[in-house]
């Protein structure tokens, strides 16, 4: 008050004035598409038609019914439930490995990472190549091994597709575990593993109950960021096998994007974001809410 | 139970040589404090005889055992590290019990035994809270639990006051003087504060430089030191060490002054005059002993005692006075050097010179 009295010239809503164009920028850009596309799934646009009549649930009725949405989902989950562990065991391992001061660590880091720095087009893209029923050279290498050629057909082959995309997937992303966790594990207290150690407990003991818990809030928040981000898994399937053979791999963005700008049923493609929207809301929610991430 | 020998350890660290062959025995039940400057070992020598450090050569025993190749784990000692180390994100009562629970030790005897530990360190309402709810010295002391409710061979304590404030120090410390005559346990005791090792130790190994410069009781060290780093490392103002040579029975100093020699010295020889603050006095009318006439350029009272320093023999000596004995600079008084309690040491070698 007395400052105001002081300085009687300040606008006291001054401050509201300077966000008001970062609001109304989120507020365009974030806040409006969503608006829309919820609009628009309650209408029934599709390429032939614009018919912005209200439908009702009409769509969300139809997508109860649809197995090939429900199959996509399963897809993207079984991909999550397989890599998302993989990358977190495998980078944890990794920056156990690389926690000591070693000749050479700060290359092999430099290396290790490299993945994540590529595009994952780029890197599905080479991958497929790699896995060339013919020329790839994973297939050689195999060959080495076996007296005949190997011709695994690596994107094609209903028993080997997953596995493909799998390995793509996990190569790429497990960098990116690593070095959350090796600045998570160098940051835990040494003398609080020395005392541990000189306690008597072994190394599972160790981990549970003293790096754990040091390395939990920062290994919560990479979990989170990669189950978001196999969630919305995309790029490496689609190098790979566009969501096949037939609709094998087809995970929910795939799907989503099949359904929305190949076949441009909007109003549906609208209303099927919108649940899982509020799948994932709920589901963030909840977890949110169990890893106590904050202590 | 609780004998340590120590034998011919040498521990590197890259191109440091961090310890150049110690040889140590320690008897069941002492309290050995290891006490030296920044980076002469004496951490790098316990954490040896934890086992966190491998040593590249020699022996560690602990009642005879070789326990170099043991695992710290196997080899049954307890530590308190300076910043507690206490985990996190147990209970006071699960990080005491955290030894005795990761050994397999029954419920109801963990309760017990964990029990009697916080009784005796005065922890008994704390022991459902998280370590960041406590104090520094609730914490110091809830580390010190979890040593003493385990039953280790050894103590080992690294600068375990050092992150404490002065006033906590002085309670603690005598805490764990007390404890040890309670429970009488093999405590190796590491810290930098002179005050610490004269205080606590039934011994005191100084170290310097990765090798022990001398050991024994705390006064024998104070009183009879072996070199000028031991001389001028216990006591607190430092040792005066004063350039001077002997001459005709007699100290002289560059600048002039000469003080008669209660004691043979080699003459022709550069030679350093140690004698402690407090061993300075101002003779009264008539006393016998030899006088200095000195001009006091700084006055630092303490309270009870004055710091007076004055110029001698080139160098800047301090003389500790009772508290109103000087008021200011500039005076010019005659100190009085008790001969008897002052040491020679060679001015090259830094060794004593005795008789």
């Amino acid at each position: 008050m007395t400052a105001a009295a002081r300085t009687p010239y300040t606008d006291r809503n001054f401050k509201y004035l300077l966000i008001v164009p970062a609001v109304a920028t989120i507020l365009l850009v974030g806040l409006f598409p969503v608006i829309y596309s919820l609009i628009l799934s309650f209408q029934n646009v599709d390429m032939m038609f614009e018919d912005t009549s209200f439908q009702g649930a009409k769509h969300y009725r139809a997508l109860i019914g649809d197995a090939r949405f429900w199959e996509s989902l399963g897809h993207t989950l079984l991909f999550l439930v397989i890599a998302l562990p993989a990358e977190l065991i495998l980078g944890l391992a990794m920056a156990y490995l690389f926690l000591d001061r070693m000749p050479g660590r700060q290359v092999f880091v430099a290396l290790l990472v490299l993945p994540v720095t590529i595009s994952p087009v780029v890197a599905g893209a080479t991958w497929r190549l790699l896995f060339d029923n013919r020329f790839g050279p994973i297939n050689q290498i195999l060959g080495w091994f076996s007296d005949e050629p190997v011709t695994i057909l690596w994107t094609i082959d209903p028993s080997f597709v997953y596995a493909a995309i799998l390995m793509a997937e996990i190569w790429q992303w497990t960098p990116f575990m690593f070095l959350l966790l090796l600045a998570a594990l160098s940051n835990v207290d040494r003398s609080q593993i020395e005392a541990a150690e000189l306690d008597g407990a072994g190394f599972w003991r160790r981990f549970r109950l003293v790096i754990l818990p040091a390395i939990w809030p920062v290994m919560a928040i990479a979990i989170l960021i990669r189950a978001l981000d196999l969630f919305r898994l995309f790029d490496v399937v689609w190098a790979l096998t566009r969501g096949g053979p037939g609709t094998m791999t087809e995970t929910f963005s795939i799907y989503a994007y099949v359904l929305g700008f190949q076949q441009f049923e909007t109003s549906y493609t609208a209303a099927m974001s919108f649940v899982v929207i509020l799948i994932l809301v709920v589901t963030i929610t909840i977890v949110l809410r169990r890893m106590e991430i904050e202590r | 139970m609780g004998r340590l020998s120590i034998e011919g350890v040498h521990k590197h660290y890259g191109k440091v040589h961090a310890l150049k062959g110690v040889d140590l025995d320690i008897a069941e039940g002492e309290f050995c404090v290891f006490v030296g400057p920044s980076g002469c070992g004496k951490s790098t020598l316990l954490r040896c005889i934890a086992g966190l450090e491998e040593i590249d050569e020699g022996r560690v025993r602990i009642d005879g055992e070789a326990v170099e190749g043991l695992r710290p784990r196997d080899r049954n000692v307890a530590m308190v590290f300076q910043n507690y180390a206490l985990y996190p994100y147990l209970s006071v009562f699960e990080n005491i019990a955290f030894g005795l629970r990761a050994r397999k030790v029954p419920d109801a005897e963990v309760r017990a035994r964990v029990g009697r530990a916080a009784a005796m360190l005065g922890l008994e309402t704390f022991l459902d809270r998280k370590p960041r709810e406590l104090s520094g010295g609730q914490r110091q002391r809830v580390a010190i639990g979890r040593a003493v409710v385990r039953d280790a061979r050894l103590f080992l304590f690294d600068e375990p006051l050092s992150n404490l404030d002065a006033q906590l120090r002085d309670g603690m410390r005598a805490e764990i003087k007390r404890l040890h005559q309670e429970i009488g346990k093999t405590t190796v005791y590491v810290t930098h504060d002179q005050i610490e090792a004269m205080t606590l130790a039934d011994r005191i190994v100084l170290l310097r430089d990765g090798r022990i410069e001398q050991q024994g009781a705390p006064l024998d060290l104070f009183e009879r030191p072996e070199t000028r780093f031991v001389a001028g490392f216990l006591g607190s103002p430092q040792m005066n060490f004063i350039p001077c040579r002997a001459e005709g029975g007699a100290l002289r100093f560059s600048c002039g002054r000469s003080l008669p020699l209660s004691r043979p010295a080699p003459e022709g020889r550069d030679l350093l005059f140690g004698v402690r603050p407090e061993h300075f006095s101002r003779p009264g009318e008539g006393d016998p002993r030899p006088r200095l006439d000195v001009e006091i350029d700084l006055v630092q009272p303490t309270g009870a005692r004055t710091y007076a320093q004055f110029r001698l023999g080139g160098v800047e000596a301090t003389a500790e006075l009772p508290a109103h004995a000087v008021e200011r600079p500039g005076a010019r008084i005659a100190l009085a050097a008790d001969m008897a309690r002052a040491h020679l040491f060679d001015a090259a070698t830094g060794r004593a010179i005795r008789d």
